[in-house]
């Protein structure tokens, strides 16, 4: 008895899969059905995991269609977040390089189908890096709990775990940074009571060092590595953070004092110049793409923090000699924000050599704190600067980086709900312009964003699985004595 | 005899182990209940499958899940206390059944008690987590089970199944499930076989083993907690040395019983029952006597009053027993101040300065969190939140709190970050007790004017800060003040104020902001401000005869008459307490 019923138990199940109830009589709708994550009229890599959806309100059920030039069609109905179906989507994303994906949704209400209009997602032809990484952290103020370094391939679901704090009880990873989306050069820190640097590279294991030196004003942070992998720059800098009283305001980060130096991988030596040293506040270098410019942001010495709002930085640059470890005798102002009333943090550079994409907010430095923060593009060939209005918000649109063709951008946005950042994706087009962006992709996106509690930090491609010798990086952490960088003295 | 002995004792054991349970239901119920409360703040346990993912994803997370989901019961403590009772009750019974098995006579059975008698003085400390518990009975039931199971290659395989069960359940309580099986094997044998040794050599291997391949699997923790597993301590780092030996005893127990009933001929088996239960009773008293910390279980009393806005209660507690703790002394402050009586009876009370109106900012879970409870209702939204925030990044088990997570919910409404708050809402609407609140305050986002109109978040809004200043915990006063300037209906604010100056004994600053009470439209003078104008002007000369007679009542000015003179004349401590421990003048010139 028990196992017939088994079976129609199962037939009932199969049944109810497979079976759709036909979008009938349908009333059209002239308006655009709102969906969440919002995938309207967004570029997506050829290769991104389903873009899975649902509608923002709550309906009897609801009918996607996803159709393209090829044949492949995907008809799913559900009463909430259906899944697409990643086979089915792979294929329609490879039929249509180059072209759109028409999505129809139809809703049922009340026994009455109601078919908005159509939209559409556009497949790039432009490849992407196959993994993106990135620290998932609360957004918290100073004390920290679980936190931890993540992989996630773009073309499926899959997170793993890079690094997480829970090695080593009390510690705080971050910072990580890979020569132009290439993880065989990989540094990053973890601070705590065992902290240290790790730097990697082919030629060189893994090494924790200790970064502090009698000539710099604080152990090294915000890495760009330089093109060739022999040089690593850094900032040096004696950081505060406060707290706001007023609503829309929440946490305020500011230097005292900033330096920019750069680290000789090969002779474990910290570089600088007399320019960079200065009584200016200089922070977050990267290099260019040929390796000869070294571009950071700078502003004048202030009071701080009496002047935390009168602080401005503007986008600089200073030659660079990778032969030689030296540097210009003239330090070029590319972007000068102070004239617009705004500051300019993370400079980042395409690495076509072509633009520097950066965030502009209104005082300060660290801008993922700024509401008003949004993401510009320098162009070099022009010197001309504007916001990328295909992917700003209202919110905070802040930390950035370039995929390795220089074609699609990922960005934090806090723009889902204002605190918790997510990763956002933008195809950039050959005029540095930005398409509009979309949400990373996740089974069930909405009840994924909604329950995670921490934010999406530092999204960096990857070209590659990012792996690292834990046993190993616990050993080095666990010894009393790391070797520390040395300071070349001019 | 012994035939009618037996009966007798059989129902006997069940009736002790009620009455166990019974004491440990009072216990936790009725005298030690908000230590539940607490527990039950610092965690969030939600009906996710991320959630469950999270624990099982490593050795022993399946008990600290359990131990979570129980703990959620807590929100009633007379729940937490039965949950608590019934573990500890099960614990014992499942070692008892052991003994049973092994054939021992049930005369032993108060000894069974001891594991269970040792766990529950553990769980005076509010920082051991019901998760070890929980470990703790899986060891048991597990090894029963082994027990259980018919003898030969199915109990040997049963046995290596169980091992690898219970290590991920319970993390390394396994090596005692090794230990029991071997003990079972060999006890009583007085040829060991081949393939006992065999087994008994696998079973070591697995055991080494085990968490050498977890941590190839897992790789994110330290090798130690692959040892350990399970948040038995809510400071991971921590291991107190006394879970092992309980772990122990739950093996050791049986085994010892068994040799113990080989070599000891039990003729009055009635008077050893009595004896031992006798021994056990006192051995508890002892225990849990040594173990509780009631100052803790009051300080926790107070902070679970405020946070559930009972504050007459919270009152009555401090009128019953003057609280001393800082802790307790800033919410005994709260609740005057929400009920209007801080001015007026603040110095009835035992006062320790500043600190006790507004406790200062530390780096772990308690403190900010009733520091954050007095922002909250002051109308500093951000700092509450971000107090709210540290709280639970603070939790050292890597937990959320469900007390902090339904406060950023409350701030960000009264900011009007809806978005923000419904994220938290929604996190909320997947626990037990809190999704009602959950989904009402869901139901009243939706529309701003139900924000406005609600009693609490409507009002708060309104007091919160609306030029933006960067906060300083070093001046807190100025921010108090800029605070009740920003809204000058801010009654709790301007009492904050000058009561910090009257507890810092800041007469000048006194005199100098309680005239900003004018915007307040006091009809009486709270007594402890009546006390503290009229010593100033007195001592001063500065004042008019109309601003005394206007302001200060005539029993106040009798008073402070016949406090001069006894201060002028005597100076004795303990009589002007006495006489005049309620006012004011007392504080300033006795309290140091």
């Amino acid at each position: 008895m028990r196992l017939y019923l088994s079976y129609i138990f199962l037939l009932l199940v199969l049944f109810s899969c497979s079976s759709k109830e036909e979008v009938s009589n349908s009333q059209q709708v002239s308006s655009l059905p709102d969906i969440q994550p919002d995938y309207i009229g967004v570029t997506v890599p050829s290769v991104i995991a389903p873009l899975n959806f649902s509608m923002a309100d709550n309906f009897e059920l609801t009918d996607f269609v996803f159709s393209g030039k090829g044949n492949t069609t995907i008809h799913l109905q559900s009463s909430s977040t259906p899944e697409i179906p990643i086979n089915k989507w792979k294929d329609l994303l490879s039929e249509n390089i180059g072209d759109s994906i028409k999505v129809e949704v139809s809703v049922k209400t009340e026994n009455q189908w109601l078919s908005y209009l159509p939209f559409f997602i556009h497949v790039s032809a432009d490849p992407i890096d196959e993994s993106i990484c990135y620290r998932l952290i609360a957004p918290g103020y100073e004390v920290y709990s679980k936190m931890g370094i993540y992989q996630r391939t773009l073309a499926d679901f899959k997170q793993d775990a890079i690094l997480e704090n829970t090695l080593v009880s009390g510690s705080c990873v971050n910072c990580h940074s890979f020569k132009q989306t290439d993880p065989s050069y990989l540094t990053f820190h973890v601070r705590g009571d065992h902290g240290a640097t790790f730097v990697a590279t082919p030629d060189k294991e893994i090494t924790a060092y200790s970064t502090k030196t009698d000539s710099t004003l604080s152990p090294s942070v915000y890495p760009y590595w330089h093109p060739s992998g022999d040089y690593i720059a850094y900032s040096n800098n004696m950081t505060r953070q406060t707290f706001h009283t007023r609503e829309s305001e929440r946490i305020e980060v500011f230097d005292f004092k900033s330096d920019v130096t750069v680290y000789n991988v090969k002779t474990n030596e910290i570089i600088t110049s007399p320019l960079l040293k200065t009584e200016n506040f200089e922070t977050f270098p990267s290099f260019s793409p040929d390796g000869k410019r070294l571009y950071f942001t700078c502003a004048g010495p202030k009071n701080m923090p009496a002047e935390f709002r009168d602080i401005q930085y503007n986008l600089c640059a200073i030659d660079f000699d990778p032969a030689t470890g030296s540097f210009g005798n003239h330090i070029d102002t590319l972007f000068y924000a102070e004239g617009m009333n705004k500051s300019v943090t993370f400079p980042r550079p395409s690495y076509d050599g072509r633009f520097i994409m950066f965030t502009l907010i209104d005082f300060g430095q660290f801008s993922i704190w700024h509401k008003e923060a949004d993401l510009w593009m320098l162009d070099l060939a022009t010197g001309e600067a504007k916001p990328l209005d295909g992917i700003n918000s209202n919110d905070t649109e802040s930390y950035h980086s370039w995929s390795s063709n220089s074609r699609w951008t990922v960005f934090s946005s806090r723009r889902g709900d204002g605190l918790y950042t997510r990763p956002y994706i933008a195809h950039i087009n050959e005029n540095g312009e930005a398409d509009k962006a979309f949400l990373l992709p996740q089974k069930d996106p909405v009840n994924f964003y909604k329950e995670l509690l921490f934010s999406y930090n530092i999204p960096e491609f990857s070209n590659a699985p990012v792996k690292l010798n834990i046993p190993e990086i616990e050993e080095q952490l666990m010894q009393e004595e790391k070797p520390s960088f040395s300071f070349k003295s001019n | 005899m012994k035939q009618n002995l037996f009966p007798k004792i059989i129902g006997v054991d069940t009736v002790f182990s009620l009455v166990f349970g019974v004491a440990a239901f009072i216990f936790f119920g009725f005298y030690y209940s908000f230590h539940l409360n607490y527990q039950e703040q610092y965690q969030l346990f939600l009906f996710t499958p991320r959630y469950l993912l999270d624990f099982v994803d490593h050795p022993g997370g399946l008990s600290d899940y359990l131990g979570n989901f129980f703990t959620q019961f807590y929100f009633y403590s007379r729940n937490g206390a039965l949950i608590l009772a019934a573990m500890l009750v099960l614990l014992q019974r499942l070692i008892l059944a052991t003994t049973i098995k092994l054939g021992i006579p049930k005369h032993w059975m108060p000894i069974t008690f001891l594991p269970s008698i040792l766990y529950w003085s553990l769980l005076c400390d509010e920082n051991y987590m019901l998760g070890g518990l929980i470990a703790m009975i899986l060891l048991a039931l597990f090894s029963l089970i082994y027990l259980k199971t018919k003898r030969g290659t199915g109990q040997m395989i049963t046995g290596i199944l169980l091992l690898i069960i219970l290590y991920w359940s319970a993390g390394g309580l396994f090596v005692l499930l090794t230990l029991f099986i071997l003990f079972t094997k060999f006890t009583g044998k007085s040829k060991i076989g081949k393939n006992d040794l065999f087994y008994a050599i696998a079973l070591m291997l697995i055991t080494l083993i085990l968490p050498h391949l977890a941590k190839m699997v897992v790789l994110q923790y330290p090798m130690q907690k692959f040892w350990i597993g399970v948040n038995y301590f809510r400071f991971p780092e921590n291991y107190p040395i006394v879970l092992p030996v309980i772990a122990l005893l739950i093996i050791l127990i049986p085994f010892a019983l068994w040799f113990l009933s080989k070599i000891l001929t039990i003729k009055k088996a009635g008077l050893l029952l009595s004896i031992l239960t006798l021994l056990l009773s006192a051995v508890t008293f002892g225990f849990i006597y040594n173990s509780a910390d009631f100052e803790k279980e009051e300080m926790m009393a107070y902070d679970f009053q405020i946070r559930m806005r009972r504050w007459d209660r919270v009152i009555t507690m401090a009128d019953k027993k003057e609280p001393t703790n800082p802790i307790s002394i800033a919410c005994l402050n709260l609740a005057l101040a929400e009920t209007g009586q801080l001015g007026e009876k603040m110095f009835e009370y035992y006062q320790n300065g500043i600190g006790g109106l507004i406790p200062d900012f530390t780096s772990n879970a308690t403190i900010p969190a009733t520091a954050g409870e007095v922002y909250y209702h002051l109308g500093l939204i951000n700092t509450a939140q971000r107090f709210a925030f540290e709280t639970m990044e603070a939790l050292p088990e890597y937990q959320k709190s469900v007390r902090s997570i339904k406060r950023l919910a409350e701030t960000n409404i009264i900011n009007g970050e809806y978005a923000l708050a419904a994220k938290y809402l929604h996190l909320l609407q997947k626990t037990l007790y809190y999704r009602k609140w959950a989904s009402n305050s869901l139901e009243i986002i939706k529309d701003e004017k139900r924000v406005e109109q609600h009693i609490e978040w409507g009002w708060l809004r309104k007091a919160r800060i609306q030029k933006d200043f960067l906060f300083s915990e070093q001046e807190k006063l100025n921010m108090i003040g800029l605070l009740f300037m920003n809204n000058n209906r801010n009654m709790i604010a301007f009492e904050y104020l000058v009561s910090a100056t009257l507890l810092d004994k800041n007469l000048q600053l006194f005199m100098r902001y309680f005239p900003l009470s004018s915007s307040l439209n006091y009809k009486v003078i709270p007594k402890h401000f009546q006390e503290a104008l009229l010593y100033v002007w007195e001592t001063t000369n500065e004042h008019t005869e109309e601003e005394i007679t206007s302001s200060i009542s005539n029993s106040i000015r009798t008073r402070l008459k016949k406090y001069n003179n006894q201060y002028d004349n005597t100076r004795n401590a303990a009589i002007m307490k006495k006489n005049f421990g309620d006012t004011y003048w007392y504080y300033l010139h006795f309290r140091n």
